[in-house]
This record gives C-alpha cells, sequence and structure tokens, in this order.
C-alpha cells in the first residue's frame, strides 16, 4: 500500500520529468562528446607541432653526423679499425634464409681484447655535503609513500614496503577539475540552467560531488566576472612601485622577514634547520632604549634638528646635561617677554593668561613638545640664517604665533596640538627673535587689525603643516613607532637607521612632537611612548640603575649556582640514561612556572625564550675562569652542551684568535668547549677502510679529546626514521643517528665525511650529542691521541655507565643491533 | 594505482590492431652467449657506420654490423677481465675528432670508453657509487655522455677528457636507482631522467654551461676538475606509480614507461612561477601487453617515426610515434621468440629492428614490405 501510494505520484510527475532529463541528457552528453572531440584534435595539433620541431632538430643532429664523414681524409680512414673491420669483418652470419638448418655458430668465435680491470670503488649513495644539518623538506618523506624493492638474488621480486596501513586516502582529496570539466559544467549550466536535474546528469560525467560542481560554477562564475572587470580596472590601476610599498603596513612588509628570518641562527632566511614560519617569540623583558648622551650627539646631517637647536641656543647658557630645566626657563622667558607686549590690548593680557595656564598643564607633553618646536622655527631659523635678520619675516613669523594664539582663545576647534606647538613656537623662538620681535611688537600694535585678518592664513598655514604629516605613508608611521621603541625619542637615529632615504631628520623630529594625530589604532604603542617619554629626563639615572640591575643579575647567578643549572646537571649526575629531550623554546611573557613547556619536558631556558632572565628554569652558563671548560667540572661541559659566549661568564669568543694583537680578557685562554658552534674541525679525509667499505681518515695528528668534526645529516622524525631503517636495513648501510627524543639524524644523503667512520668496540673516537645554541648536534672526538692517517672509528655510547645494550662487544653486536634497531638506531659498517 | 583523468585530458589511446604498415620478417638469430643480453644499440652518431651496432652481455661488448640480406658481421669484440663485471648499458659517443668510442657501463659502476678506432680501451671511469644502468650520448656534442646510476645520481662526462663535468643529485634529485636518461633532442641545456622513485625529472645545465665547455680545454688532472653539483630539477613529474624504466624525449614531450604496460607520451609544462613543479599532461599512449616487468627499454629510429618494444614474452610492438591516434605498425611474433627482451635497436630508417634477450640470443627483422617474396 505504502509502495503504492508513493509511486503513484512518482509516475504522474515521473513522465515529463523523464522526458526533459532525457533530453538534458543527450544535450549534455553532446558537449561531452564535443570536448572530447576537441581534445582529441588538440593532442593531433600538439603532435603535429611538435613533429615539425623535431624534424628541424633531426635534420640539425643529421648534419653534424654527416659532416664526420668529410671532415676526415682517407687515410685517416684507413688507419681505423672499425672501417678496417667493416671491410674484413672476423666473421659472418648469414641469414635464417641462407641456411637449410640452424647451424649458425653458438658463442663468438672472435678473438676479443682484453680490457684490463680498473680497481672499482666501494659503493655509496650519492650523497652531498653539508656543512650544518638540516630539517629534512617535505617532499623528502617517505611516509605514507609506496616504496618498492627487489631483492638482489630475487630477480624480478618486487616488494612493496608499506603496508595497507599507510594506502592514502583518496576520499579527503579534493576533487581537481581539469579544463574540460570546467567547460562542460559551465556550458551546462549557462545554457540549461543550474537545476538538480542538470547538476545530476552533468555529476555523471564530470567527477567530484554535486557540491563541488556546484561550488566550482560558483568559483568559474566569479572567474569570469572578474576576468571582465579586469579589463576595465587594468587601464586606471598604475601606481609606482615604491608607493605601494609604502602604502603597506610594517606587518605586511615585515611578512617575509617575520615568516622567513631564522632568529635561532641569526644571519639566515630561510633556514633550512629551523625552518620557516617559526612562533615569534617576544621576550617578556623589553629591551633598555639605545641612547645616548644628548650634548655629545653631532648634527646627523644637514638636515638634522640639532643645526635648529644650536641656532637657537646661541644667546642661551648651553649646559647640555639640564635640557629640561632649561627649555622650562626658555618658556618662562618667553611669557616674561611676551607678556608686556601683549598687555596692549585687553583681549591679548586674556590670552596672556590662558597661556600661562597651559604651559604649566603642558608640561607633561613639554618632552614631545620640544623637538617639534625646533622644526617650528625651522621656517624662521632657515631665513635667520640666511637672510640675516629679516625683521619682517621675524615679524611676521612672531604674527602668526600670535594670532593662533588668538585663534585658540576664539576658535576652540583647533586641535589641542596644534595650539601647543603655537605656544611653544612663539617661547622657542622668543629668545632669538628677541630684537626682531620689539620691531613685531611694535608693529603689532599698529597694525592690530591686520592682526586678525592674518588670523585665517595662518590657520591656513597650520593647517598646511598638518597636510605635510600626512605625507607620512602608514608603513613610514610604524618604522617611525618601532624607532621610538629603538631608540627613544632620538630623531637623528631613528631617520638614520628606519627612515633613511625616506624622511629627514627634521621631518621625523616634527612628526613626533605631535604624537595625537595618530588614529591609527597604535594606542598600546603611544603608550608606551609615553612611558619613554616620561622617562626621558632622567635618562642618564635610569641608565646608571640599569647597569647597576644587570650587575645584581649577575650577582644573583653567582649565587644561585646549584639551582641555577637545575636539570642538565642532575641528568648527568644521576646516571640515567634518559633520552636527550629537544628545546623548543618557550613563550613564557611572565616568570616560568609549572605550565612552562620548557619546565614540562624538561628542558631549560634558554636565550631564545620569552621568558626573562630572572626566570628560574633558565639555564645559567658556566663561569669557569681557568679550566677551559674542558672538564666535567664546567658544568656546561657536564651537561653535555658547548658554552655559549651569550650565557657564559668568561667564555668569550674574539676575532683572528689572537693573531691580531688584541687584548687579552678575563679568563686565561680560550673555552675549549666552544669548537662545535666555532666549528674548529679537523680536516678528514675520505678513502677506503681497512675494515670495510668507506672508511673516514684524519689528516694531522690530534690529541686526546680534541674536537674532530661534526656529523651532520637530516634531520627527521623517528617514525619517518623507523621507514629508513627498514629501507637502510635491507641495504645494510645506515647512517641514522638518534639525537634526541624527537629527532633522528640520517647522513644517507646529505652529510660529511664523517658518515664514513666506521664502527669498532675500542676506537679512537666517541661521538657526543652536545646542545649547541639551542640545537643538538653530534661531535666527534678524540678519545686517545691519533696519529696523522689514521683511519677513525668510534662507539655508540659516551660513558661505560651510558653503554645503551647495543653497544656491546663485536661478538654479540650484529644480533643485538638488529634487536634493538627500533630503539636506538646507530650506524652500522657499509658493508657490500 | 591508474590514473584518473578529468574531461578533456584524457589520453589518446592507440589499439592494439597491427596495422601492417610494414612487414617485418626474422631475417637472421644469432646466440651470443649464455648471458643475458642488456643492451643493443645502433651507432647514430656518426653517419659512416649507421649499419653498425654494438651489443652488451655479462662482461662482453661485441660490434657488428647489418649487411645485407639479412647478414650479421662481426667486427669487434671486448671482455672485461673482471668476470663479475654485467655491463647493462652501451652508447655510442666520439672524441672531438670523431673517432668511434663505446661508453658502456654496468654493475661495477666503471665507466669503460672504448676507442673502437684503434680497439684499444680510452678510458675508465670510476666515481658511480654504484651499478650504471644507462648511458646516453649528446648526438650534437657525441663526446659528451650522460650515465643513471643506481647511487641515485646522473653524471655527465666528457669523454675526450674524461671528466666528470656534473652531477645531477642532491636536495632535489632521485631517491632511488636511476634507471634511464636522455638528453633532449635540440636544447643542448636539457636531460631527462627516471628511475625507480617513480619519477621522470628534468634537468638543466644552463646555468653550469660554462663548466661543459671548460671540460672540453681541461689540460690539469681529471680529478681536479671542478665538478660540480645540480641539486634542482626544473621538472619533477609524476606520471607513473612504479619504477620508471625508460624515457626518451619526442621533440619537447617525453616518452615514458613503467611496468603498467603501456608507453606514454606526456608534455611537461614548467610553471615558471614555480621552477621545479609542473603540470603534466598525458597526451597518448601506446599499450604493450605482457611488458610489466622493470628493466625493458625501448628504442627509436633515427627520426622518431617509430618505437620498438619488447616484451616479457619475446613479442616487439612498433608503434608509430607521431600519429594521432597512435598507429601499431607491427607486432612481431616468432615462435622461438620467448625470452623477455630488454631492448631493441631500431635502424637508421626503421628498416631493421633488432632485439637482444634474457637468453642472450640477437635477432634481426627485416622490413621486406617493398620487396617481393622470394
Amino acid at each position: 500500500m505504502v509502495t503504492d501510494s508513493a509511486s503513484k505520484p512518482q509516475k504522474q510527475h515521473g513522465e515529463p520529468l523523464e522526458d526533459t532529463s532525457g533530453t538534458l541528457a543527450s544535450k549534455i552528453d553532446q558537449m561531452r562528446k564535443q570536448i572530447q572531440e576537441e581534445r582529441i584534435i588538440s593532442v593531433k595539433e600538439k603532435l603535429q607541432r611538435n613533429g615539425e620541431n623535431l624534424q628541424r632538430q633531426i635534420s640539425a643532429i643529421l648534419s653534424v653526423i654527416s659532416s664526420w664523414d668529410s671532415s676526415q681524409t682517407k687515410e685517416n680512414r684507413a688507419s681505423e679499425m672499425l672501417s678496417l673491420r667493416i671491410n674484413q669483418p672476423q666473421s659472418k652470419y648469414l641469414s635464417l634464409s641462407q641456411l637449410s638448418e640452424e647451424n649458425n655458430p653458438v658463442g663468438i668465435p672472435a678473438h676479443s681484447i682484453k680490457l684490463p680491470p680498473v680497481e672499482k670503488i666501494p659503493t655509496y649513495t650519492t650523497w652531498v655535503h653539508l656543512a650544518r644539518n638540516v630539517k629534512m623538506g617535505e617532499d623528502q618523506s617517505i611516509i605514507g609513500r609506496r616504496r618498492i624493492y627487489y631483492e638482489k638474488h630475487g630477480g624480478e621480486a618486487l616488494i612493496c614496503s608499506d603496508s595497507d596501513e599507510e594506502v592514502t586516502e583518496n576520499e579527503g582529496v579534493k576533487h581537481e577539475f581539469s579544463e574540460g570539466e570546467d567547460r562542460l559544467l559551465w556550458m551546462a549550466f549557462e545554457e540549461l540552467g543550474l537545476t538538480d536535474e542538470v547538476l545530476n546528469i552533468v555529476s555523471q560525467s564530470v567527477r567530484g560531488t554535486s557540491l563541488e560542481i556546484q561550488d566550482r560554477y560558483q568559483d568559474l562564475k566569479a572567474k569570469n566576472m572578474g576576468r571582465q572587470n579586469q579589463h576595465s580596472e587594468d587601464s586606471g590601476e598604475y601606481k609606482s612601485h615604491i608607493g605601494i610599498c609604502l602604502e603597506k603596513s610594517l606587518g605586511a612588509a615585515l611578512d617575509s622577514f617575520d615568516n622567513l628570518f631564522c632568529r635561532r641562527c641569526i644571519q639566515l632566511f630561510d633556514c633550512p634547520l629551523h625552518g620557516c614560519s617559526q612562533p615569534l617569540i617576544y621576550p617578556s623583558e623589553k629591551q633598555p632604549v639605545w641612547s645616548e648622551p644628548e650634548g655629545d650627539r653631532k648634527p646627523c646631517s644637514d638636515q638634522c634638528y640639532l643645526l635648529l637647536k644650536d641656532v637657537k641656543m646661541l644667546s642661551e647658557c648651553s649646559t647640555p646635561g639640564s635640557l629640561q630645566g632649561k627649555i622650562t626657563a626658555t618658556i618662562e622667558e618667553a611669557d616674561g617677554i611676551v607678556a608686556p607686549s601683549s598687555e596692549e590690548g585687553p583681549s591679548n593680557q586674556k590670552i596672556m593668561g590662558k597661556r600661562r595656564v597651559k604651559v604649566k598643564s603642558d608640561s607633561a607633553f613639554r618632552d614631545s613638545i620640544l623637538p617639534h618646536d625646533y622644526s617650528q622655527t625651522q621656517n624662521s631659523s632657515k631665513k635667520m640664517k640666511t637672510v640675516s635678520d629679516d625683521t619682517v619675516t621675524g615679524s611676521n613669523d612672531y604674527n602668526r604665533d600670535l594670532n593662533l594664539d588668538a585663534c585658540n582663545e576664539e576658535k576652540q576647534s583647533v586641535t589641542h596640538a596644534s595650539s601647543e606647538v603655537s605656544v611653544e613656537h612663539s617661547s622657542g623662538s622668543s629668545g632669538n627673535v628677541k630684537p626682531d620681535k620689539d620691531v613685531a611688537d611694535r608693529q603689532k600694535d599698529t597694525t592690530n587689525e591686520t592682526e586678525f585678518k592674518n588670523l585665517y592664513s595662518s590657520m591656513e598655514g597650520q593647517f598646511d603643516e598638518k597636510l605635510s604629516l600626512s605625507d607620512w605613508k602608514p608603513l613610514e608611521k610604524e618604522l617611525y613607532l618601532k624607532g621610538v621603541e629603538m631608540f627613544g625619542r632620538n630623531s637623528c637615529l631613528i631617520a638614520r637607521n628606519l627612515l633613511s632615504g625616506l624622511k629627514t631628520c627634521m621631518e621625523v623630529a616634527s612628526y613626533m612632537s605631535i604624537p595625537h594625530t595618530f588614529s591609527h589604532g597604535t594606542g598600546s604603542i603611544m603608550d608606551e611612548n609615553g612611558k619613554i617619554t616620561a622617562n626621558r629626563p632622567d635618562q642618564k639615572m635610569s641608565r646608571s640603575r640599569m647597569l647597576r640591575k644587570r650587575g645584581k643579575t649577575r650577582k644573583s647567578k653567582y649565587s644561585s649556582k646549584s639551582a641555577g643549572i637545575p636539570y642538565a646537571l642532575k641528568r648527568i649526575a644521576s646516571g640515567k640514561n634518559q633520552s636527550i629531550k629537544q628545546y623548543t623554546p618557550c613563550e613564557c611573557q611572565t616568570t616560568c612556572g609549572k605550565e612552562c613547556p620548557c619546565h614540562t619536558n624538561g628542558t631549560c631556558c634558554e636565550k631564545y625564550c620569552g621568558c626573562s632572565d630572572i626566570c628560574k628554569n633558565r639555564y645559567r652558563g658556566c663561569h669557569c675562569a681557568k679550566s677551559q671548560c674542558k672538564s666535567r667540572q664546567c658544568p656546561c661541559f657536564a651537561a653535555g652542551r658547548e658554552c655559549d659566549p651569550d650565557v657564559c661568564r668568561n667564555c668569550w669568543v674574539s676575532c683572528g684568535g689572537g693573531s691580531l694583537g688584541e687584548p687579552p680578557r678575563r679568563g686565561d685562554g680560550h673555552c675549549g668547549n666552544m669548537r662545535m658552534l666555532l666549528r674548529q674541525r679537523q680536516r678528514i679525509l675520505l678513502a677506503k677502510s681497512s675494515l670495510v667499505g668507506w672508511g673516514a681518515f684524519i689528516k694531522n695528528s690530534v690529541n686526546k679529546n680534541d674536537y674532530l668534526g661534526e656529523y651532520t645529516g637530516e634531520l627527521i622524525s623517528h617514525k619517518e626514521a623507523d621507514k629508513r631503517g627498514k629501507i637502510y636495513d635491507r641495504e645494510n648501510s645506515s647512517f641514522l643517528f638518534n639525537l634526541n627524543d624527537q629527532l633522528v639524524l640520517d647522513a644517507c644523503r646529505k652529510g660529511d665525511k664523517l658518515k664514513f667512520a666506521n664502527h669498532w668496540q675500542s676506537p679512537n673516537c666517541i661521538a657526543k650529542v652536545m646542545l649547541v645554541a639551542g640545537d643538538h648536534r653530534v661531535g666527534i672526538y678524540a678519545n686517545k691521541n691519533i696519529n696523522a692517517g689514521e683511519e677513525l672509528f668510534y662507539d655508540y655510547c659516551y660513558e661505560p655507565e651510558h653503554r645503551p645494550p647495543w653497544a656491546v662487544p663485536k661478538a654479540e653486536a650484529s644480533k643485538k643491533d638488529e634487536s634493538a634497531a627500533n630503539q636506538s638506531r646507530s650506524k652500522k659498517h657499509q658493508s657490500h | 594505482m591508474a590514473k584518473v583523468f578529468g574531461l578533456g585530458s584524457e589520453p589518446v589511446v592507440g589499439l592494439l590492431t597491427p596495422t601492417k604498415k610494414r612487414d617485418y620478417r626474422v631475417t637472421n638469430r644469432l646466440q651470443e652467449g649464455k648471458r643475458p643480453l642488456y643492451a643493443v644499440v645502433f651507432n647514430f652518431i656518426d653517419s659512416r657506420y649507421l649499419s653498425v651496432f654494438a651489443t652488451v652481455g655479462g662482461n662482453r661488448i661485441t660490434v657488428y654490423q647489418c649487411l645485407e640480406g639479412g647478414v650479421i658481421a662481426v667486427l669487434q669484440s671486448y671482455v672485461d677481465e673482471d668476470k663479475d663485471e654485467s655491463f647493462y648499458t652501451v652508447s655510442w659517443a666520439s672524441n672531438v675528432d670523431g673517432a668511434p668510442f663505446l661508453v658502456a657501463g654496468g654493475i661495477n659502476g666503471v665507466i669503460r670508453v672504448i676507442d673502437t678506432g684503434s680497439e684499444r680501451i680510452y678510458k675508465s671511469f670510476v666515481g658511480h657509487g654504484d651499478s650504471i644502468n644507462e648511458i646516453r650520448t649528446q648526438a650534437l656534442k657525441s663526446s659528451l655522455v650522460i650515465s643513471a646510476s643506481k647511487d641515485e645520481s646522473v653524471r655527465l662526462w666528457n669523454v675526450h677528457t674524461g671528466i666528470c663535468i656534473l652531477i645531477f643529485a642532491g636536495a632535489g634529485g632521485h631517491r632511488n636507482e636511476v634507471l634511464s636518461v636522455d638528453f633532449h633532442p635540440s636544447d643542448i641545456y636539457k636531460i631527462a631522467s627516471c628511475g625507480m622513485d617513480n619519477t621522470v625529472k628534468i634537468w638543466s645545465m644552463k646555468e653550469f654551461w660554462s663548466y661543459v665547455e671548460k671540460s672540453f680545454t681541461w689540460t690539469d688532472l681529471p680529478s681536479k676538475f671542478p665538478t660540480k653539483y645540480v641539486q634542482f630539477p626544473i621538472f619533477n613529474a609524476s606520471v607513473h606509480s612504479n619504477y620508471v624504466d625508460c624515457n626518451r624525449w619526442l621533440g619537447d614531450f617525453i616518452l615514458s614507461k613503467s611496468v603498467d604496460n603501456e608507453i606514454v607520451l606526456w608534455e611537461p609544462k614548467v610553471k615558471e612561477q614555480t621552477p621545479g613543479e609542473g603540470v603534466v599532461d598525458i597526451l597518448q599512449k601506446y599499450p604493450v601487453p605482457e611488458c610489466d616487468i622493470w628493466f625493458i627499454k625501448f628504442s627509436c629510429d633515427f627520426h622518431y617515426n617509430q618505437a620498438a618494444i619488447g616484451n616479457r614474452e619475446g613479442k616487439i610492438f612498433v608503434w608509430e610515434l607521431q600519429s594521432s591516434p597512435p598507429v601499431l605498425i607491427a607486432r612481431l611474433v616468432h615462435p622461438q621468440s620467448k625470452s623477455p627482451i630488454r631492448q631493441t635497436a631500431v635502424s637508421f630508417d626503421g628498416s631493421i629492428i633488432l632485439s637482444c634477450c634474457e637468453d642472450g640470443t640477437i635477432w634481426r627483422w627485416d622490413d621486406v614490405t617493398n620487396v617481393p617474396p622470394a
């Protein structure tokens, strides 16, 4: 019953539906066929074109191969054995038709020319030299890939390495539409409309779900629209290159820097070891602003604001240290001077009163105002310099300022900033323009009305000023802010280091004075600005305090000697064979607590962490003075770390190793525990091993404990290493080296010559995993004195109590090696 | 895993019905020895020797000539004194004066350069870390050869001066044995290589061409030559899902084969913005039944009009390469030819097809289309 009722309406609607869908299907089928036919034609055309090219190429080759014939003389040819043999072959095999039976001789009767044997070299896979470890490229992974191997002696037997677990999933892969499919669905939907029926039929000839098809259609639609629009927009889209750059925000402009610059290697972009797009870790403690005393500064250029200041200070006593007081004095003085002149008019007096208040209330801004006033006087002072005492100009300038004050009082709409500027301007210039001012005042008395006429023009002047400020591109503004962060409010340094070629020192200084015109949501940075500004007056004090602070932390390092090296030391001392932990910088903004990833991971915080200097988990380095960090007395050495000149107290790096005659510094000698960092390696030679395969040899004799070189390679995950290990085991040559809990070194295709050093139970070298600048690296060190030219061997463990099960005497080694291969991979000798 | 083709990007597949455009008959068969023959090759680099061919198998290199009436003449024979040597490949080359050289390589990884003009070993190149799977000669500069090796590298050599000029391996190189390599017919900088990592890679030596030129004038020891690594190919194609054991340029397109019973013709479309990546447009397919074992190589005549390929059962398929759809010119079957055919050789004009087999036999097939039956 149910089926009946259900089928009935279907039937009723079914017939017309089928009808339309039938024609639709045939239409779409037609389209499909058309596309396929076009494809066949296009292939044909491609082949034709290619064939024509090929014939030209062939005829060029033909002329080359025919040239030998003509270039050689007859005599030459006659002496050529191959030609001789052609005339007198050693023997002939008659064709089958000429033979009644198959009685052509078996084997070659001719006398053979012997090729003397050549000594062949041990086998190896082509490898490239690596000076430092690199992270595996994503395309180099063999996980999830089908690998096929053939047994050497099994003929054609193919063995697939990976079982079903790694069959690549096709379901998750999005269908990629071919050009033809695009055309089909475009044609179908454009002509027949996007209905379910059409969709249904289309999805039969186009792969991908109907949803994907619909999405694709929308994409195509958008693309087509875009293409049409582009035509119209193309003409109007001209912009100068530099303009585009400067319109970008700092974030966008620094994008490649943020993503590509390696903060661990400092000098590298697109670091092959630490990779791109590392998380940006900002130190929780801001660096103190770099600054130099104002008085020591020399003008940075002829556009320097200091030049203005010099001019202005001509009549002032100049004690560079007490800048602040001086300016206050200047302001007061200016007020005093201006006051009598402004008493003339009752309205002016009001201005005066207001101004005084303002000066006081603005004292917080003094600093920001200060540089600005230099630039404000830029025009006038320049004129003063060039056109000496041009009274008219001077007075005009002065008029303008006063007018602005008036304007301020009357028109409150004028921005706060500009009014301050004008006030300061008048006071700043007052010292210099003193003689002119009297004239100006007098002039003003007489031309009281022109004052108000000038009012509007001067306002316009102010707005001009503001307009010029808007010339600052977003990038320049942000660069400026960064500059303030770095150098404080030092326009010389900012202009020179960050805005070189874009803005002059004076422009920067003038920009500095109006911080409130920012409207770009840079509030937080502005706050910081404010702080810096506030700090500025007692800069010297804070600097000295800074130094003291540093001293303190140093002291605390002494005192917390035992606590300063918490994990690393313990690890060694306890003698547990804990696997070494990979270090990843933490981003803790406060002192690291229990949640700190470094802490939970069991590593120390390093200099790359974001946490503060006083972090309890931070590795504090050693302070060895005389031991040269060559024994376990050195905490770095004992912890399996190389000393870090940034962290350790007496471990320093000098240029030229003393050969340049630089004065000796603290400590008696060089730190002996930075050799991997400084790459003070020995010359290694590659030759046939006395044992098997290739071997590594030392060129010059070395002493016990000398650093020989680094075992470099590709850094791969343990999972990847397991996969590769299987293959390497099959080939019986493995160059895997366990590095830490996350990474394994594979030197198979990338490495250095030390990868060829073989294993020996009584080795002359040892391999040690060292933490060098946050990275684990494998160093090869001499275990005893080694003579020049000796072959190098090393064992897998550092110390007897650390010896893993697989590093046992040779007799058992081969068995155990395989059983332990999964946990701890190690080098095996190459044997073929 | 069969590649799925979207609408409008399907390859044109040739039909396996022989058109008998050309009729080939067996005219000769000879047993060279007991060891499998891996390579047979006509001399295409010197017009005086177009009828001369060479074979390798075991530790032996033999030079023959095809004479009229199906007769094969033995010209020279070379034997490596190392009995364990097993040559896999041989190629004709020459010194700069045009003296005909044979360049052979095999399991030992040593490249043997033989001066057939003086019947002496000219040079031996030691350098490859493992066996050599194919050697090819640059037709325009026939003293340049490239070698593909199990050590995952391709090397460019100057046989005249004995210098290893370039090594194509490293960060972007092959990740397993390289099985086949070929020079572009006209773009002297380009080579294509393929191998057991299932990829076909196109390399350019344009940036390193000064080293190639330097190799001709080098007078110091060859070992002192500043050999360069080319670490990144300009194109990396995943056309096959298994070993790719033979590739040849067809103009700017590439013919390659895996163990999937077919030869594939495809166009490499290099993206300018992202070197190394690219799109493959598979244009045509030439089916070859029972061709599912690896190390079976095809060969073309001088003009690339036809390709001949043997199969696991001793049959040979001759395809017209440049017609669309592909045309099967002939299917060569002989009741006694049952051993896998490792390589074929097509003569200059395509009138002779040679095959060398696993059982150590050489077969000669002659075009008898226009020859009236006797």
